[in-house]
Order: structure tokens, then sequence, then C-alpha cells
């Protein structure tokens, strides 16, 4: 057990560094596919922590997403001075909010129902971000220009280079995606699990049903509007394409490819959805089409997704390989 | 409001059309749910195909009637592919895992119109036969509006009776209520079903074929169907057909009068009904309760 601790440890530190690296390793081209990656992971990470822990699958998880951008679009295009990480603050309490109001109509519903009521909130939302030209400016979008980050130690950080808001997203998606990891370790967390896999028995013993999805719900919200926040400032560009139903279809893909069962599923999903995307479209325009088959390929016979395919069982295999002593000691337990 | 009559009447002509070719979308959807519990996403874009289909036949082969014959048929093989090859494969699998496959469906498939016919919206002209103007309390409609009517009450009609009256009716009405015991009677469920999944794409698909000189054909008419269909399961409540004919026609005419009335948030009226139905009854206004 220890040697396979070990190899984690190391694997986990091996990443990190990479991660870090990645400014100075790579072209600039590909640090846009990276903080690309990073801003989707942590929007499939908040998808996950529904789908995959909560047993609720929502169709609309755009709409906290694109309401998390246009909030942060808006404040970055009407309020110019105000601090960076304020407005990373304010966006995902806005989406708070908006997730409580959702959540309480849809948290009642379960399967089909709660999935298309969830689409049905999302595309009122579009239609409002659609319609709503005085704010919003429709469909043709907004532009605004990125604001510097201020910082006590560092000073001024700016946000025109794309390495910085690499390093930026790397900060706050890791503390999101940590955040998220240890609501499901805290034993609300857990319940949330207990409350999917039978809600009548856990209201037997005394759980809140509606309350455990509720939170859940809303810390997925916040999550993915955080997320949505850091893709307006990536992108210094926010129009409808980043709340419309596309936008709520793609996190489903990146979250089941990358398989629903792992914490770290979503995240290896995203990276595989973000990379073959920027490979495909440049052969051809509909690589949709492609995704979506790969999709269905994925659903039909890979249920676990990618990350079953390295799964932890696997990975002590290995290392038992590795380690013969130790090994027998593992495939006993 | 100093409207005359005669708008009134118009939008609720208007509504009433439109609220029977969603009925004719939703029932074939509302059964597959009551029947195997599938809510099948793709069911909208089987529509959105038959509109499609619609738009190419009247193109080259000139008749709209022959549309009528050939675009459902297309369909609705299909859509009988579809199930054999790859929903049946998911039956075990649980619920979310057919929200996932049928989503994914919808979405190639509407990926697919778009690589085929373009993103700009096509039209169908009305046949001739059916061109022209009825004029009713000093307003002028057009008669193909009344000849949709008339088709969908036709074709309502017909399922009433095969329902009702028939063996097959009776079959199905009894999955519906019971799959597990319909099948364990010895009953061939899964001809059953296909049959059913079939027969509910080729009533989407002529509302479709229907629908496409009177509606633009554009690759969004999936998606709107979509949601007014879900609105309507969720109003109508889970398998029932009368539940599923009713809000049809209340979404409809809700449809009608909020562009009447609000014009840039007639969508709002649809999603304050289902608030309405799923705090008051959640079950539906026809829904067996849980």
């Amino acid at each position: 057990m220890n040697n396979l601790r070990t190899y984690q440890l190391g694997l986990g530190i091996a990443g990190a560094v990479l991660m870090l690296l990645v400014p100075y390793l790579f072209p600039v081209m590909y640090i846009h596919l990276a903080v690309e990656i990073l801003i989707y992971a942590l929007f499939a990470v908040s998808f996950n922590l529904l789908f995959g822990y909560s047993g609720l699958l929502p169709f609309g998880h755009a709409a906290f997403f694109g309401a998390g951008a246009y909030v942060a679009a808006l404040i970055f295009k009407n309020f110019p001075g105000m601090s960076l990480l304020l407005t990373l603050l304010i966006t995902p309490l806005f989406c708070a909010g908006i997730a409580a109001v959702i959540g309480f109509f849809c948290i009642r519903l379960k399967g089909a129902y709660f999935a298309l009521i969830s689409l049905a909130f999302q595309m009122f939302l579009y239609a409002v971000a659609m319609k709503w030209r005085s704010v919003t400016y429709g469909d043709d979008g907004m532009t605004f220009n990125r604001p510097d980050l201020h910082l006590p130690i560092l000073g001024t950080v700016s946000m025109g280079s794309i390495q910085n808001v690499y390093y930026l997203s790397l900060a706050i998606v890791a503390i999101g995606v940590l955040a998220c990891y240890l609501f499901l370790k805290t034993p609300l967390g857990n319940s949330v699990v207990c409350v999917r896999e039978r809600d009548i028995r856990a209201s037997f013993l005394g759980y809140n049903v509606f309350l455990t999805r509720y939170i859940a719900f809303l810390v997925s919200g916040i999550l993915a509007g955080l997320a949505g926040g850091l893709f307006a400032l990536f992108v210094g560009f926010v129009n409808t394409a980043c709340i419309d139903i596309n936008m709520s279809m793609s996190v489903v893909l990146m979250t089941v490819i990358g398989g629903t069962g792992h914490f770290l599923g979503p995240i290896l999903g995203t990276a595989f959805y973000v990379v073959f995307q920027d490979w495909i479209s440049s052969l051809t325009k509909h690589w949709w089409i492609l995704m979506g088959t790969f999709f269905i390929v994925v659903v039909l016979y890979l249920q676990g997704g990618l990350i079953s395919l390295v799964s932890i069982k696997k990975i002590r295999l290995l290392v038992s390989r590795w380690s013969k002593e130790d090994g027998n000691h593992i495939e006993n337990r | 409001m100093d409207l005359p009559i005669g708008i009134y009447l118009m939008q609720a002509t208007h509504g009433l059309v439109y609220g029977m070719l969603l009925f004719l979308v939703a029932s074939g959807l509302t059964l597959v749910l009551g029947m195997m519990g599938v809510l099948n996403i793709a069911h909208a874009a089987f529509y959105m195909l038959g509109a499609y289909f619609a738009y190419s036949v009247t193109l080259h082969l000139g008749s709209f009637w022959l549309s009528l014959l050939i675009s459902p048929a297309i369909v609705g093989a299909l859509s009988i592919l579809a199930e054999r090859f790859l929903l049946r494969k998911t039956y075990k699998g649980g619920h979310q895992l057919q929200l996932l496959l049928t989503f994914g469906l919808f979405f190639i498939l509407g990926e697919l119109v778009r690589v085929i016919w373009g993103t700009a919206p096509l039209t169908v002209p009305v046949p001739k036969l059916l061109a022209g103007d009825i004029s009713l309390l000093g307003m002028t409609y057009p008669v193909y509006r009344f000849f949709i009517l008339g088709f969908s009450f036709l074709i309502l009609l017909g399922i009433a009776l095969i329902l009702s009256q028939t063996r097959i009716g009776i079959i199905i009405r009894a999955a519906v209520s019971d799959a597990d015991m319909v099948d364990a009677l010895g009953t061939n469920l899964p001809l059953v079903f296909a049959g059913v999944f079939g027969g509910g794409a080729i009533l989407a698909a002529l509302a479709g074929v229907v629908a496409a000189p009177f509606l633009s054909v554009h690759s969004g008419m999936g998606l709107d169907a979509l949601m007014d269909c879900f609105v309507i399961i969720v109003v109508g409540g889970f398998g029932s057909l009368w539940g599923a004919f009713l809000a049809s026609l209340m979404i409809g005419e809700l449809n009608s009068f909020g562009i009447l009335w609000v014009p840039r948030l007639a969508i709002v009226f649809q999603f304050l009904l289902m608030a309405v139905v799923l705090i008051a009854r959640p079950s539906g206004l026809f829904g067996e309760k849980e």
C-alpha cells in the first residue's frame, strides 16, 4: 500500500510540476489550449458533482457557465476599475443566487424531468441574453479590456500576456477543483452520494434529501459560474455562444467521455475533448458529428469512460508487478 | 384592447393549428415514455427530419403529397434502425444512459441536417390545391391551416380508434400501465415497443411534413419542438395521451396569444404554466400519482 501511495504522490507532483512549466515548454498556441482545458475542466468537474455524485443529469448546465461569463463580462465592461479577484468572487456568488432559484424548481424532479427542466431554464437564460440587447448586446456579444491583476507582493500582473492568464487560471481552477474534492470528502459530501444511491432509505435514516441535493446543486452552480467568469477573462469577448445548448452539450460530452465514476474522469475527458477538437476541426468543419459519434460509442460500449481504461485496479496491478514482495499483499487485500 | 374580435379568433385558430401539430409530435413521445420509461430526446429530431425530407421531396419530385408518403417512411425506417441497433442496447443500463444516447443522437441528427441542407431557413410552397384564403369575420385566413387542422384531427381519430378498438391497441395500453406484466403474459414486448417507437417517429415526421409549408424549415425547429413537447408531457402527465392532447392545445394557445400580447417574452408563459403544474400537481394533469 505504501508503494502505491508513493507512486500516486510522485505522479501528482510530476503532474503539478508539468502544469507549472507549461508556459515554458510549449509555444503560445498550446498555452491557449491549456487554458481552455483548465477552464472547461472546472466546468466539467462541477457538472460531474451533479451527474456523477448526485445522480442528477442536467442538460442545461451552461446556464451557470454562461451566467458567470456574462456577469464577469458586464463587470469588466462597465466597471473597469474593479479588482479582478473581487470580480471573480462576485461572479460565483451571483451564480449561486441563480442556482438557488433554478434549483428550487429542479431539485424536486429526477431523471429525464430534471434533465429537461434544467435545459428549459438554460434556454430561458439564453433567450434573456439574446433579447436583452441594451445590456447583453444580443448575439453580437460584447468585447472588453482584460483588467490587470493587483497582488499585494507581486504588484501589478498584466492579463495581456497569455502566460499570466494561464497561471491565474491554474491557481483558480486548482482552488475550485480542490474545493469540490474536499466538499465530497466531508460528511455532507458523503451524504450526497448516499442520497444518490437510495433517496428513500436516506430519508429514513434522517438525511434531508431535498436539502442535500440542493446544496450539491448550489456548489455545482458556483463552480460552473467561476469557470464562466474565467472564460470571459480568457477570451476577452462574450456572446450567446457561452450560454447556448451546444455549451451544455459539450460539458456532457467531456464528462461522459472522460468517465463519471472517478473524480479525475471529467478532467481527463476535457483534455481529450479540447485536444481532439483542436486537431479534428483543422481537418473538417463538421467535427461535431465525429465527436458525437465517439460519444455514442462511449455511452454504448465504454460506460466507465476513458478513465476506466486507466483505473486504479490496473495501476495497482502495475505497481504490484513492479514490486513483487508488496504485490501479493495488495492483491490479497 | 381595441383589437377586433377577428384577431382573437385568428390567433385562437392559429394556436389550435400549432397545438394539433405539437400533439402529433408529443403523442409518440408520451406513449414511448409511458411504456418503457424512455424519454426519447431524438424524437424531436424526427420531426425536424420529416420537415427537411418534405423540402427535398417537394423540390425534386415536385409534389407535396408524395412527400407526405415518402418522408414519414424514411424517418420511420431510420427510427426503427436507431431503436434496434442503438437504444435497445441501453435498456438494461438505466434511464440516464438512454437520456445520454438520445441526446447525443438529437445533436448528431441536428448537425447532419446542417451539413446536408445548410443553415439557412428553407421554405416549402403550399400545395396548389390548398393555396388561397378563406375570409372569416372580416379576416382572411389561409386554407392550408384548416387542412392541418383537419388532417391532425383525422390522425388523432385514427390513434384513438387503434388504441381503443384493436388488439394491438389493448396491448399498447396494457404495456403503458405495466410493461413487465405484459411481457410475462407472453407478448413479444420488444416487437411492440419497436412498433410504437417507429409509429411515434412516423407521426412526428408527418407533423414535420405538414408543418413545413406552415412554419419555416430551419435547424432550430427540433429544439423548439423538444422544449414544447417536454412542457406538454410535464403538464399532461406521464404517458397520458389525453393529457398530452389537452396540454398541446394549451401550449398552442398560450404560444399564439403570448405572441399577440407580449411578443418578446412569449416563452415565459409556457414556463409559468409548467412551474404552476409542477408545484400544484407534480404528476401532471392526467398523470397517475407516483
